[in-house]
């Protein structure tokens, strides 16, 4: 038996990583499902927890594993133009409510990033940190895609976007009852605005117009977002 | 479902055709996504192996983003440099943009339905 070739076979194949990767995300459903889908246990928050020790402990360049795992990585192009169909669903909901939508989608787009980006100006965070907030409400494929062009770091931004999903929808109900909000159009819309997909999840559980108006914001802010913001950052 | 994965990466190809012809700021898959969105109403409704291939996509989404997330491993020293800064960011911008957009849609629409 040759164990050395079957050592640098497994540290070497894609396979291995592919196969982890998978897993984890396999492990982060499970979990999800049997706790009764709670928002904030989310697959891909127990993948991040299964795999960052696994990558820590066994010291492979993030490089090397990205490459390892890009088969994944590249389907996030055609995730992106998917993201037309469940636009396209909602779409009849902006005939009905055109000029609240757009107000708030401009408002409220413009709000999350300024008031994200302002607080760590404030408190003199680094340029890097700044670019990679900007896209914090904006639904993970499309962050990923708008990374490079603004010059943020894609990591980072992801994890931003992770967390802002789970904070707002934390915050939802209590933000909600605080300043009595009496339309579930007006929740839901928020929710897809500030905390995209994990924010749709949510306003399911409020009502289907709820989830309707929030996945027609995610997709919106998310278009609104990727081409607003190359065009601001290419003058700083 | 081939016919909707085709359909997907022939849209992504030619948004990013056209970001790169008239060096456009956006993204070519968000171009891809608009076109397929004016496709989509022009042809007044979807097909099947459209819906499957983007329910597919749209279920593992998150599973694709693993790949970048991860690298969240190299940014380490910029997180522990700034965290407070970071989590007061989150918290206190993802609070303020969802109370913000929720109360001013909830003022619009009450106003609209007053009319």
């Amino acid at each position: 038996m040759n164990f050395d070739a079957l050592i640098a076979y497994i540290t070497s194949t894609p396979l291995t990583w592919i196969i982890v990767t998978l897993s984890a995300y396999k492990a982060g459903i499970l979990i999800y499902e049997k706790t009764g889908k709670h928002a904030l246990l989310q697959p891909i928050v127990i993948a991040y927890v299964i795999m960052l020790p696994i990558l820590i402990v066994a010291q492979i360049p993030y490089k090397q594993y990205f490459e390892s795992v890009s088969i994944l990585h590249f389907f996030l192009g055609p995730a992106t133009v998917a993201l037309a169909l469940p636009l396209y669903k909602n779409l009849k909901l902006i005939r009905a409510y055109l000029l609240p939508i757009c107000i708030t989608l401009f408002a409220g787009g413009i709000f999350t990033i300024l008031s994200a980006v302002g607080i760590l100006w404030l408190l003199s965070a680094s340029k890097i940190t700044m670019l990679s907030m900007t896209t914090k409400s904006v639904t993970a494929p499309i962050t990923l895609i708008t990374a490079q062009d603004i010059g943020a770091n894609a990591s980072l931004a992801i994890g931003f976007v992770v967390i802002t999903g789970l904070l707002g929808a934390l915050f939802g109900t209590f933000v909600f009852k605080l300043l009595k909000i009496k339309h579930d159009a007006a929740k839901g819309f928020a929710l897809g605005l500030i905390s995209h997909a994990v924010g749709t999840a949510r306003a399911f559980e409020i009502s289907e117009n709820a989830a309707a108006f929030s996945a027609l914001a995610m997709g919106l802010v998310g278009v609104f977002i990727a081409v607003f913001l190359p065009l601001v950052t290419q003058f700083l | 479902m081939l016919h909707g994965i085709l359909t997907l990466l022939l849209f992504q190809f030619a948004g990013e055709c056209i970001s790169k012809l008239f060096e456009l700021k956006i993204p070519g898959p968000i171009i891809g996504m608009v076109l397929l969105l004016l496709f989509l109403v022009i042809r007044k409704g979807s097909f099947h192996a459209l819906d499957n291939a983007v329910f597919w996509l749209l279920r593992y989404l998150p599973l694709f983003i693993i790949p970048a997330a991860a690298g969240i491993i190299t940014q380490v020293e910029t997180i522990s440099n700034e965290l407070v800064a970071i989590l007061a960011s989150l918290i206190v911008g993802t609070f303020l943009a969802l109370a913000f957009s929720a109360k001013l849609m909830d003022i619009l629409i009450s106003k609209k339905e007053e009319r």
